[in-house]
């Protein structure tokens, strides 16, 4: 433990710290833009700068390793004129147009203008313009004028998603970030660098002018994708911002997918797919039940299960992969114990999706896979057993290889099949409930309600009970 | 104890008679209405009330806040870049905007798609004109045609905004102007 003052407050930090890290951690703020807690220093923005007692010039916090006794003052006049001059040279180029990003709200450089820059620019020369609105990739807008070369991006890609396709080019005025020559940013982890930009130079694409961020708010929530469970911030919008003359649809919507920081499974960090998770999310919903192909309510449903129930012999149920560990339970107690319980996986690869790698993304794409394991057991589904109910809880099931047996879905979505099972039951997404879900790890990872279910549509923990007879 | 009041009405006699009082403002109104009977029967203008809505009156103070209108460029595009600061100051949140991505023309590539006011929301405080940072949005004095009996049939899109014109706008020309209502003077 090194002891040192802050703002005349004695402030304990750890052998090996910056002066940055210890008056963060400590509550003090000094502005940063390229630092990023879990990248390399570049120490290029020059916003950190403190006055430390003994030196003759200011230095930047970031950079400088705590000492014994060092005496360090981030709020001096001195230090807030230096602030000034840096805000002054950062937005010497920029195009001011909060107006039309959407980083504003939550944007680094706009904070800082308010609190540490000054209304007008110095400079009376015209703004040097650089490239606007290309495509970095398919998924990303990039901004040249925007930026302000602070290199958070280049650097996630050389030292946490390790593909090196990031670098900055040419000098002075003329520098911006661009892709390696010749060859797409296709990083699987690429989304991350809109979320790590201190400013809107990274712009999402498929989030790009769909709303104001100050009109949503996040609800942690976990995805789905693969076996890891990542923690997400799913943004919705708040209730007083709801719309009524765009569509009420747009007020369940889930505008975008962040990383929710979650140090003991992902960082701050997510992978592509998971911030593509409101995407699959929005893929047609099952929402009514069908009796036969006939729509129903969901009490007759219900009602129809039950006599399915009665009549049935020998009555199986093919385990689904996006169950949390609660209706996994609910399951265990209310039905599990009557039937014949299979397991079986939802979900595979995809073609063109990373397969497994050593950072985040696993091959398992299921994420209930180790619950289900530890309370089932590894079962696939036996067709020898001649059962004559079958419940499919999940979906992307081949109706024709469970035999002729009578069929019940618990869907959430929209069953692909040209045929239809005897009885659909929709059955609510993770966006609709709130649960955990344990990742291949064994760590238990919990998700919030994001959305109302649908009137028809039933929770699948509060089903198992009332099915049975 | 009764409380005193500053300007407590001090009665004379006459008013305390109260009848004559009655007289006298029966016949200020009866002569009003008799004037405006005169002037509608003889077909001539004048009348201090307006036929609303073939009429409407045009002495609103030039301050008035009336009808929003969005202005347009040059290229008569519309002027409004879609950034929401009038949706987001407007305390009756009675606008609403989806926004549209066009960066074929970098110098505005975003653009309200669809642009909504809820005039049955609406307060008429003028903040969102205020707040405007392209004086996109502005509102004129003359209040056309806002009564209805669905608050739904109550909102104004876009193409209203945008097409309405009001008679003169000495800051900004509008392109042709459409006719007009009458206007009458009292």
């Amino acid at each position: 433990m090194i002891e040192l003052k802050i703002d005349n407050q004695t402030v304990e930090a750890n052998e090996g710290e910056t002066v940055l890290q210890a008056a963060l951690r400590s509550g003090i703020e000094i502005p940063h833009f390229c630092y990023h807690p879990c990248l390399s220093v570049a120490g290029n923005c020059r916003i950190c700068l403190v006055k430390v007692d003994g030196r003759p010039k200011l230095v930047p916090s970031c950079n400088l390793p705590v000492a014994p006794g060092m005496t360090v003052e981030t709020d001096t006049e001195d230090v807030r004129a230096a602030r000034r001059a840096v805000m002054q040279f950062i937005t010497l180029n920029h195009p001011g147009d909060c107006g039309i990003c959407d980083k504003a709200g939550e944007c680094r450089l706009q904070d800082y203008h308010v609190r540490y820059g000054e209304e007008e620019s110095h400079s009376r020369e015209p703004k040097h313009h650089r490239p606007k609105f290309s495509d970095l990739s398919p998924r990303i807008v990039l901004d040249n004028e925007r930026c302000l070369l602070c290199s958070r991006c280049v650097r996630f890609t050389r030292e946490v998603s390790g593909s090196h396709q990031l670098g900055i080019v040419e000098r002075g005025s003329h520098a911006r970030v661009e892709r390696l020559e010749g060859r797409p940013f296709d990083d699987p982890y690429s989304d991350n660098v809109i979320g790590l930009c201190p400013t809107g130079a990274l712009l999402s694409r498929d989030f790009l002018y769909k709303s104001r961020v100050w009109y949503l708010e996040p609800v942690r929530s976990v995805c789905t994708g693969c076996a890891r469970c990542c923690s997400v911030n799913v943004w919705r919008r708040q209730r007083e911002w709801h719309v009524r003359a765009l569509g009420a649809e747009l007020n369940r919507a889930a505008y975008r997918v962040t990383p929710f920081e979650n140090p003991a499974i992902n960082g701050p960090w997510l992978c592509n797919k998971g911030f593509d998770l409101h995407r699959r999310m929005a893929r047609k919903r099952a929402l009514t039940p069908l009796i036969g192909g006939r729509e129903a309510t969901a009490e007759e449903a219900v009602q129809e299960a039950k006599r399915l129930f009665a009549a049935a012999g020998n009555p199986a149920v093919l385990a689904f992969a996006p169950a949390s560990n609660e209706e996994l339970a609910a399951f265990r107690d209310g039905l599990g114990r009557r039937v014949q319980v299979y397991t079986r996986e939802d979900y595979h690869t995809e073609p063109g999706e990373v397969a497994e790698d050593d950072f985040l993304i696993r091959g398992d794409k299921n994420p209930a896979s180790y619950s289900i394991r530890a309370l089932f057991g590894n079962r696939p589904y036996a067709p020898a057993a001649r059962h004559d109910l079958v419940v499919i809880w999940g979906e992307r099931v081949d109706y024709h290889a469970l035999g002729g047996a009578k069929l019940i879905h618990l869907a959430s979505f929209e069953p692909a099949g040209e045929t239809a099972a005897d009885l659909l039951i929709p059955v609510s997404t993770t966006f609709e409930r709130s649960g955990t879900f344990t990742n291949f790890e064994g760590k238990v990872n919990r998700f919030e309600k994001v959305f109302d279910k649908p009137a028809q549509v039933l929770h699948a923990g509060d089903l198992f009970g009332r099915l049975v007879p | 104890m009764k409380k005193e009041y500053w300007n407590k009405p001090a009665l004379g006699l006459r008013e305390r008679l109260y009848l004559l009082e009655v007289i006298r403002g029966l016949c200020i109104t009866g002569g009003v209405f008799l004037g405006n009977m005169w002037k509608w029967l003889t077909f001539r203008k004048g009348a201090l009330t307006a036929y609303y809505p073939e009429e409407i009156r045009s002495d609103y103070s030039p301050a008035n806040r009336g009808r929003h209108v969005l202005t347009r460029r040059e290229n008569g595009g519309v002027q409004c870049v879609s950034c929401n600061m009038c949706a987001t100051v407007c305390p009756a949140y009675a606008i609403e905007i989806l926004s549209a991505a066009d960066f074929d023309d970098p110098c505005h590539p975003k653009s309200p798609e669809r642009f909504e006011i809820d005039y049955s929301r609406c307060i008429f405080c003028g903040f969102c004109v205020e707040a405007c940072p392209e004086d996109a949005i502005r509102m004129v004095k003359e209040v056309p045609d806002f009564p209805g009996f669905d608050r739904d049939a109550m909102w104004a899109g876009r193409d209203l905004l945008m097409n309405w014109r009001p008679t003169g706008d000495p800051a900004k020309q509008y392109p042709a102007a459409s006719p007009s209502p009458v206007e009458v003077q009292p």
